[in-house]
């Protein structure tokens, strides 16, 4: 028995009398000025991300680097290997990394970014000598991150440092010496520095932003009685609010991937920088390029890439409406 | 035929197209030649000089005057990038003619398939590697292996570099003070903290963390104990014998005496030669590089005025030194081989092995160069060092001693950490539970080379 009846002659003769809906064409010209862009984000974003996803799944290590991707592919090993197996050297040594790495982003966070909002507030009003105060605020951020390691790493020694000789001999702040490269200090000797580097250039976003503040409702609020706490609270935190959401997703995402000044503070990659200082980027070079495990490398990198998409669009979704102006 | 019929029309072309491709093979043949007589090769060393750009095409000039036609392009990479720059290019088979790798980095890289091995002629050229060190003509092998991958170039043999001055101050004679463990302890207790020339001398500077070193300082302390970095079948680490612990025991008890000073254990080598040639430590451990830092420093500076070098203390089982260095290798994917080995072989001659030394301070690789009177009589420290070298001991080459070396210096460093007094405090328990750990990691990473 059949249950598909044949369209009968009306139906058909309605069919054609019905009128074609028009296609709507389509402007290709958008497209086309598009397109080597996005050809280029393939080639330099898409295509490394996929070949590094597969490098992550493969036994790389010294011993099949030579075979590279043609390396034995060995499925989600890698990743059970870092995250779970505790006889894992890399998995061993990550969760310290983790926790360094967690309390690094969060102190070098809030402190860059209030400092850096602190002295923009200064900053923003007529004095003599701005310009060249601001200048020279902005000098740290221009020293290269490379230099920033090394630098503070002579800076940071015990007796010929001269944090010390500020701290003991100049201040008199402490009694002795102590050591900021060996023991516990080492978390604070990468996290000073951090901070000294990362602070000028928020000062500069936030000074920006603080220009964009109708100079009337600070008017109007003083004419209302307001004070200067009142004022930044009600007034300028909230103009700022967009900025600062997004500056602390950048610092946070920024942190998380330090690496350069921990490299070059502590032996240019040779050493370990102890049990506080070392961070989830030198121990991921280290694994892949001192120990020559390449697959579990990637599969580290990936893991920190999963937890930052996982971040980002938890902060997106928290801030979007201050992000984006909406109401 | 009508095929017939063209040919008066197509005759004055037959001569010019003659004419074109005499023409065309001439110039093919021009080219082929052209390229026959300009290769070029490309060369990748190391910093040995402090102007190897400059230095070392003056070194190869002679050779490359004998080869018209071929032109040396000198690449000079550094010891931190050198690494990964050469093992990327032994993955991609694209590279440079012929390159320098230290000693630990050729049998990784040969195992990796980089390196072309030398035919039976070319090791008959070279007499069959008897005019070298054999400790370094084994690093130019894969442990267990057949095959020779290069020549032995130049040399690192460590010894202790210390100050006449500090010793004659302190009382202390240094051929006693150097005679074993024991009197090696007393002389650096004696010179400990004395003042030389206004200056407050530390005893002795060592590299505790953040430093390459790391290891190779320890190496000849544990191979005078009787023990060894492996076991003997390259298999195992050995730093858990009884022996290699009562060395490390030894090394630590050092620093947490005091006779290191804790500040030095923050310091890399570099910062700690300097000190030394400033004047703040008595002894360093070294190797001949630093002969060109004292000689560069200020005619009336106290080391350069005070200085000699002696050999490791005796331990219980002898008295070794950590022998390493660099030697020259052809590249797999090399397309000029024949003019690479030719060169390889000259800078492996005598003559060009002792200028290079002259330039670096670097001791020759071959022992005829390295007893020779434009080597040893430029001061008798540099005799002194070709004496300790016959004494000196290489690692086993075993391709996985690139991440071996990774494990031994992180663990080491924690070592020093621990030795330092900052934070937990020293004990023989806690440095055994942390050799174990470096044990286990260590035999991690020799059980992927099976």
């Amino acid at each position: 028995m059949s249950t598909v009846s044949e369209p009968g002659p009306a139906a058909l003769a309605g069919a054609r009398a019905t009128p074609r809906p028009r296609r709507r064409k389509v402007d290709a010209f958008p497209y086309l000025l598009l397109a080597p862009a996005a050809l280029m984000m393939v080639i330099v974003n898409l295509l490394p991300i996929v070949q590094g996803l597969r490098m992550s799944m493969l036994k790389l290590n010294q011993y099949t680097l030579s075979q590279f991707m043609d390396a034995p592919f060995i499925g989600l090993r890698n990743y059970r290997g870092v995250l779970f197996d505790p006889d894992n050297p890399v998995h061993a040594g990550m969760l310290g990394a983790l926790r360094n790495t967690a309390l690094y982003s969060i102190l070098v966070t809030a402190c860059s970014v209030g400092i850096g909002l602190g002295v923009a507030l200064l900053l923003d009003r007529e004095f003599p000598g701005k310009a060249l105060a601001r200048t020279l605020l902005m000098l740290p951020w221009v020293v290269p991150t490379y230099v920033v390691g090394t630098l503070w790493g002579f800076m940071w020694q015990r007796d010929e440092g001269i944090v010390n000789h500020v701290l003991v001999d100049v201040l008199h702040l402490m009694d002795h010496k102590p050591f900021w490269l060996i023991g516990g200090n080492t978390f604070f000797a990468i996290v000073i520095p951090t901070v000294w580097r990362a602070w000028p250039v928020l000062m500069l976003i936030f000074l920006a932003a603080l220009q964009a503040v109708p100079e009337d409702l600070y008017e109007a609020a003083r004419l209302d009685g307001a004070g200067a706490w009142q004022r930044f609270r009600h007034i300028t935190l909230p103009a700022l609010k967009p900025v600062i959401v997004i500056q602390v997703m950048f610092q946070i995402i920024d942190n998380i991937y330090s690496y350069n000044i921990v490299a070059m503070m502590f032996g240019k990659g040779a050493g370990y920088p102890g049990e506080w200082g070392d961070l989830l980027m030198p121990l991921l070079t280290r694994q892949s390029f001192s120990y020559w495990r390449f697959g579990e490398g990637a599969a580290v990198s990936f893991v920190m890439m999963a937890v930052m998409l996982v971040f980002v669009a938890l902060w997106m979704r928290a801030f979007r409406r201050s992000m984006t102006d909406e109401e | 035929m009508p095929a017939l019929a063209i040919p008066p029309l197509a005759s004055p072309a037959v001569p010019h197209r003659r004419r074109a491709a005499g023409w065309l093979a001439a110039l093919a043949l021009c080219l082929v030649a052209g390229q026959a007589a300009a290769v070029e090769l490309s060369m990748w060393v190391m910093p040995v000089t402090n102007n190897a750009q400059r230095d070392i095409p003056a070194l190869i000039a002679p050779w490359v005057a004998r080869h018209p036609g071929v032109t040396v392009r000198v690449t000079v990479l550094d010891w931190e990038s050198g690494w990964n720059k050469i093992t990327a290019a032994a993955a991609s088979r694209r590279g440079p003619d012929l390159l320098e790798l230290g000693s630990t980095w050729m049998p990784a890289i040969a195992a990796m398939g980089g390196l072309e091995p030398l035919s039976a002629a070319q090791l008959a050229e070279v007499g069959n590697g008897a005019p070298y060190y054999p400790q370094l003509w084994k690093t130019t092998q894969v442990f267990g292996r057949p095959g020779i991958y290069g020549l032995p170039w130049y040399a690192d043999v460590r010894a202790a570099f210390y100050r006449t001055d500090v010793f004659r101050q302190a009382g202390v004679d240094p051929a006693r003070a150097f005679a074993d463990w024991d009197s090696f302890r007393a002389a650096l207790r004696r010179i400990n903290g004395i003042t030389v020339a206004g200056k407050r001398v530390a005893a002795l500077a060592y590299a505790g963390k953040n430093d390459w070193n790391v290891v190779h300082n320890l190496a000849p302390w544990i191979w005078n104990a009787g023990g060894d970095m492996l076991t003997a079948d390259a298999k195992r680490s050995a730093l858990d014998t009884p022996q290699a612990l009562q060395a490390i025991a030894f090394y630590s008890s050092l620093a947490v005496e005091g006779l290191v000073p804790s500040n030095a254990l923050e310091k890399d080598s570099d910062i700690l030669e300097g000190a030394w040639v400033g004047g703040d430590y008595g002894v360093i451990f070294s190797g001949p590089w630093l002969m060109r830092r004292i000689f560069e420093a200020p005619a009336g500076s106290v080391a350069r005025a005070n200085f000699d070098v002696a050999p490791y203390p005796a331990g219980p089982h002898g008295r070794a030194s950590f022998f390493g260095g660099s030697n020259l290798a052809i590249f797999k994917g090399s397309r000029h081989k024949a003019e690479a080995w030719d060169l390889v072989r000259y800078l492996g001659g005598k003559e060009p092995q002792v200028r290079l030394s002259l330039l670096s301070s670097m001791m020759p690789a071959r022992v005829d160069a390295a007893n020779d009177p434009a080597w040893t009589a430029r001061h008798p420290a540099y005799a002194r060092l070709t004496a300790i070298a016959a004494d000196g001991r290489a690692y086993p080459p075993i391709p996985a001693w690139g991440p071996l070396e990774a494990v031994y210096t992180k663990h080491l460093g924690e070592l020093a950490e621990l030795s330092s007094g900052v934070g937990d405090k020293y004990s023989e328990p806690a440095m055994r539970a942390l050799i174990h750990d470096t044990v286990v990691e260590a035999d991690k990473v020799l059980q992927e080379a099976d």
